[in-house]
């Protein structure tokens, strides 16, 4: 029988506007792809359960709005994130360049122990490729970052970036895991699931994530 | 175990308690063991809090601490304190108040206490406020013991508590249609059966507090039970649902799954009285020809010393134990699972070596019948344990001797079955009893025996091997045939001897002076599915004791689980419940989500709506939240009405977005310094967020700028460009180079000063009130397009409407008339004439010409104080709170400075 503890985190998807991070988030968690492309305006979840070396995991993923006049709102979410996919569109030369300032951002912004990893997304659309393979890379070398090509329309590669990066929150996380392990509590939030939001604390010290 | 039953032990038997839980009182700083019970009489309901020594078994275990009485205002709700992580699988806090009371209590995480809530919340919904006829009297005998009904502790302030009132019902309602709880709906039956032992009551004493109830709080009671959705009461992670779901999903599934296959069970008894091994067991313990998957092995009467009975220490334990390791199947290796021994009654659990790693979930309990109802000289041990997907219970008991002591053994049988718990491996679950496994094999001295016959008539049917006559006396099948004791349980037909009382190294009847009626004591019963029994017989060739061993032979098919199957099961339950979850987070549409305000003007109230629809599939709170460092959910200019809120499933509410700019705001968006943009913030709880931009455009006004940027300024401010009035407005005020923009030299004073005065002057200098009496809005917003679009002759409105607009610029001005550095310098001559006449001088040029042309303004009204009722203090003290402003809050010492400063300049020239 699996192991009766659970852990709780948040995962969140950034990127610029229309490179598919609502497209990723819904064919993981509901295996859905819709083609169209309506904005996210504002901040959705939606939530997960994976299992990973036999630890339940529970992951509340973040898809965030990426058109550049939310960023400065999109910002304060970033420091309740422990791990983050860094979205771009291979058919977007752009959409590539803008890592660096969403990597940049997310220096400044979120958790120093945060777990990112470089996805470049619309693997599919072979034939409108402007990002090579290798640029993204080689990006994610230099920033240490693991590297995935998806497709959210074909599935390609979804649950393995998607478990990859809870695999390396959960590593990040080893030592309180460990302790975990050890202790009788039987369940744990690494994110507090119920900020209570009028509660919201807003000091930046202390929003580490909670560990029991 | 269900407590309620001790609860009953002490109600009248028209009361009866409908279901107990423990709990923990939370006091200020410890928290108490309580046992808490629903206590029904008629409609009306009562929570009855008793403390209690250990698990409470009988009436006498527990004493009255508190009685709740479930009235109009009785609430009951969930708390939860933003300092405590919210853990799924947590324990749940409520608190349950009354006029007067307030109590804390936790509830053991688990499916008992949503049950205890669930119906708590019922008998709220029971009380009928329409017929108060009896008023709680019946608690009034409890009132004796206790001081008062209610109000028995000091009401606490819980400091902060939040509180969860919307999501509470849905949670056990929707449980309860998951239906976890199948099992236990047959409480209430229970709890009747015992109304034995009911306590003197003490006569009325104080009638209980009525309490009257105006507002029903809206609380569980009131929250709709039509709530069916299965998913809704996912919106609370709370109560550990999620666990609970799967395991219960799972449980439905079980057969998709789990495949049977058969094991072979050995299970023997044998009541050794006393006696030390003597002779090998193999003749009994290995009879069959293949080597039986599991063995369990059951002695009585191990060790029949003082010592054994009171220290429950015997060395026979170990010698018997070798004895059966020694006698075990030689054609297979075995593993000593579990002994449990309680005093001389003993059961061994072996395995065979290959089966040992799918047997988890071992646990061994005794529970004592013998003296006083509690000792170990007779009573039972069980070992439970679930070998792959199948729980087992094997029970061993030894139960009262003597022919004509059959209801007592009925007893004991009962009293094992209730009082023999296993804790569960979630603490927080109920405990496990023997008859709640799949599986249970009961083995023992069981010590029925045969009645109705003669010793002679007995030993002449056995001699004739007619067991089925005979068993047709045995007291045991008597009984099971009445229903009154091992109910649900079957047993083998009987083909051997009666295994008691024979001579102790024969096979000799006893020949005592008691010279026993031989009886079948020693017996094997099984209950559960898939059980075949092969093989039921005694073993005639062990003479160590004055029994002889009894063994069962059982084929059972067990519940083994194909993992690959059973992965995939547990995938999709988790996939399931997570689509539900995810279908059950708060969403809303929102009719718009950009707003466009244009060519807003100053002091013009504009407004749009915003729709929000709660297209979700529960309720939800809203409320429009801060963003990183601002401080306010939006701009100064901006307002939402109402910001926060809570919105029903399929509900709607209209938001009132307004724009507003005033004097405050004016300046920097004239400036544009700032814009008419922002974006809001609309927050759900434990959902999502939705951003809502506002953007719009400010039409710049010469309200709200200052001086100096209007004396450069020839043209009406709209028919500037913007970059010219943004390059103005930041010019330093002191500045007296030429700036590159204006080419010309500013104005004396502002031509929106002079052509305000200068209208009231040839058209009002005679009105009465002047200054005194409101102007009219419209009439405001034409004089203020007026002078911000052109240079028409005169001013259209009211000379009311033109003095409150003159008022309305001077109190815009970003920078007074008298600047705020020489505020001070103002109040502190304000005794002296001369002084303050010289600290107008040091005023920047345009703010000295304005000041003059005021102060030679309204004394040429003052001129006219017949007509306009005018006087010095009433112009010095309307015109000082405007020219003379502070930075900070004016006291009223200050404002009675600057009033007196300003009738200097209206009395002295005169």
């Amino acid at each position: 029988m699996a192991k009766q503890y659970d852990v709780l985190f948040r995962l969140l998807l950034l990127g610029d506007s229309g490179v598919g991070k609502t497209c990723l988030l819904c064919r993981f968690t509901d295996n859905e792809f819709h083609s169209s492309h309506i904005s996210t305006i504002g901040v959705d979840f939606k939530m997960k359960t994976l299992e990973v070396d036999g630890i339940k995991v529970r992951i509340q993923i973040w898809d965030t709005a990426g058109q550049e006049r939310y960023q400065t709102i999109t910002k304060q979410y970033y420091r309740r994130a422990q791990g983050i996919f860094l979205v771009y569109d291979i058919t977007s030369e752009r959409s590539f360049q803008h890592i660096m300032k969403w990597v940049s951002d997310v220096d400044e912004y979120a958790p120093e122990k945060v777990q990112k990893i470089l996805v470049g997304n619309k693997s599919d659309e072979e034939d409108k490729r402007q990002v090579a393979t290798e640029q993204g890379n080689k990006l994610a070398k230099t920033y240490g970052m693991d590297f995935f090509e998806t497709s959210a329309c074909t599935n390609h590669n979804i649950k393995e970036s998607f478990t990859r990066l809870t695999e390396l929150v959960l590593q990040a996380h080893k030592k309180e895991l460990d302790g975990l392990r050890a202790s009788i509590n039987d369940e744990l939030y690494i994110a507090d699931l119920e900020d209570d939001d009028n509660k919201r604390d807003r000091s930046v010290n202390s929003q580490k994530a909670c560990w029991c | 175990m269900d407590q309620s039953v001790a609860i009953q032990e002490t109600l009248t038997e028209e009361e009866s308690c409908i279901i107990a839980v423990q709990c923990l009182l939370i006091m200020d700083s410890i928290t108490e063991s309580r046992l808490l019970g629903l206590v029904e009489r008629g409609q009306e309901h009562a929570l009855f809090l008793f403390t209690h020594r250990r698990m409470a078994i009988t009436g006498n275990d527990i004493t009255l601490d508190k009685v709740v009485p479930i009235t109009e205002d009785f609430v009951i709700e969930e708390v939860t304190s933003p300092d405590e992580l919210a853990i799924v699988g947590s324990d749940t806090t409520v608190r349950v108040t009354l006029p007067g009371l307030e109590l804390r209590l936790r509830l053991l995480f688990g499916s008992h206490s949503r049950l205890f809530l669930y119906e708590v919340d019922k008998a709220c919904q029971e009380y009928d406020s329409e017929t108060p006829k009896s008023q709680f009297v019946w608690l009034s005998k409890y009132c004796r013991s206790l001081k008062c009904l209610t109000g028995l502790s000091q009401p606490r302030n819980c400091k902060s508590a939040g509180i969860n009132r919307v999501s509470f019902q849905p949670i056990y309602m929707g449980l309860l249609n998951y239906s976890t709880l199948n099992s236990n709906t047959k409480r209430k039956g229970l709890c009747m059966q015992h109304p034995r032992g009911q306590r003197k009551m003490a006569r009325l004493q104080s009638r209980p507090a009525k309490v009257k109830g105006e507002a029903r709080h809206d609380m569980v009671r009131s929250s709709s039970h039509t709530l069916s959705n299965k998913a809704q009461m996912l919106a609370m992670p709370r109560f550990g649902l999620r666990d609970n779901l799967i395991k219960c999903e799972l449980l439905k599934n079980e057969e998709q799954y789990t495949y049977i296959k058969n094991f072979s069970f050995f299970i023997g008894t044998y009541n050794v009285n006393g006696q030390s091994p003597k002779e090998t067991l193999r003749p009994w313990l290995s009879c069959t020809p293949n080597a039986p998957d599991i063995y369990c092995v059951g002695f009585q009467e191990l060790d029949l010393s003082k010592e054994a009975f009171f220290f429950n220490d015997t060395p026979k334990e170990q010698e018997w134990t070798k004895a059966v390791s020694d006698g075990l199947h030689p054609d297979a290796k075995y593993a000593l699972i579990k002994l449990a021994r309680l005093v001389g009654i003993m059961l061994l659990f072996y395995v065979k070596k290959e089966h040992a790693e799918y047997i988890s979930e071992v646990d061994a309990e005794t529970v004592g019948t013998g003296i006083m109802g509690r000792m170990g000289n007779k009573g039972g041990v069980a070992v439970r344990f679930k070998f792959h997907n199948s729980d087992i219970c094997v029970v061993n008991s030894h139960l009262a001797a003597h022919v004509e002591e059959y209801e007592r053994r009925n007893q004991d049988f009962r009293e094992i079955c209730s009082r023999l718990l296993f804790r569960q491996l979630d603490a927080s679950l109920p405990p496990l009893t023997i008859v709640k496994h799949g599986i249970v094999l009961w083995l023992g001295d069981l010590n029925y025996r045969i009645c109705e016959l003669e010793v002679d008539q007995v030993k002449d049917l056995i001699e004739k091997k007619d067991f089925k006559a005979l068993h047709s006396y045995d007291q045991l099948k008597r009984q099971i045939d009445e229903n009154a004791v091992f109910h649900g349980f079957k047993e083998g037909e009987i083909a051997f001897q009666p295994t008691y009382k024979y001579d102790t190294g024969s096979d000799q009847w006893d020949t005592s002076e008691k010279c026993r009626v031989p009886a079948w004591c020693d017996r094997v019963l099984w209950k559960g599915k898939n059980i075949k029994q092969l093989e039921y017989r005694s073993h005639m060739a062990l003479k160590t004791s004055d029994h002889k061993p009894v063994s069962s032979l059982f084929e059972i098919g067990i519940k083994v689980v194909n993992e690959e199957v059973y992965k995939k099961t547990f995938e999709e339950i988790v996939r399931a419940i997570d689509k539900m979850e995810n279908e059950c987070i708060p969403s809303v549409t929102l009719s718009q989500r950009e707003f466009v305000f244009k060519d807003v003007k100053f002091m013009e109230h504009r407004a749009e709506t915003l729709t929000i629809h709660n297209d979700g599939q529960v309720p939800c709170q809203f409320e429009f939240i801060q963003k990183l460092d601002e401080p306010a959910y939006c701009k100064p200019w901006l307002s939402a009405n109402p910001c926060k809120g809570f919105l029903a499933q399929g509900g709607e509410v209209h938001i009132d977005l307004e724009v507003f700019v005033n004097r405050s705001t004016a300046t920097e968006l004239n400036s544009r310094e700032k814009t008419l943009e922002d974006i809001l913030v609309l927050h759900l709880q434990r959902g999502k967020d939705y951003f809502i931009s506002i953007t719009g455009n400010y039409l710049p006004s010469c309200f709200g700028s200052s001086l100096q940027l209007l004396c450069h300024l020839r043209e009406p401010i709209q028919d500037m460009p913007l970059e010219t009035i943004r390059e103005l407005t930041l010019m330093p005020q002191d500045s007296t180079e030429m700036n590159s923009v204006i080419a010309e030299p500013p104005l004396e004073i502002p031509k929106e000063i002079w052509m305000m005065v200068d209208h009231l002057y040839r058209s009002a200098a005679k009105q009465e009130d002047l200054f005194q009496q409101p102007g009219l809005r419209s009439e405001f917003e034409e004089i203020r397009d007026c002078l911000d679009t052109g240079m028409p002759d005169s001013l259209p409105g009211s000379a009311h409407s033109v003095a409150e607009a003159l008022l309305l610029f001077l109190d815009a001005l970003p920078e007074p008339v008298i600047c705020y550095s020489f505020y001070q310098e103002c109040l502190d001559s304000c005794t002296n004439v001369l002084m303050c006449k010289k600290v107008i001088t040091k005023l920047p040029p345009c703010h000295n010409n304005v000041f003059n042309y005021l102060m030679a303004f309204l004394r040429e009204l003052l001129k006219n104080t017949v007509y306009n009722h005018l006087d010095i203090n009433t112009l010095a003290s309307i015109f000082g709170a405007l020219l003379l402003r502070s930075q900070s809050k004016q006291d009223i010492t200050e404002k009675k400075k600057a009033q007196e400063f300003i009738a200097h300049f209206l009395i002295n020239y005169l």
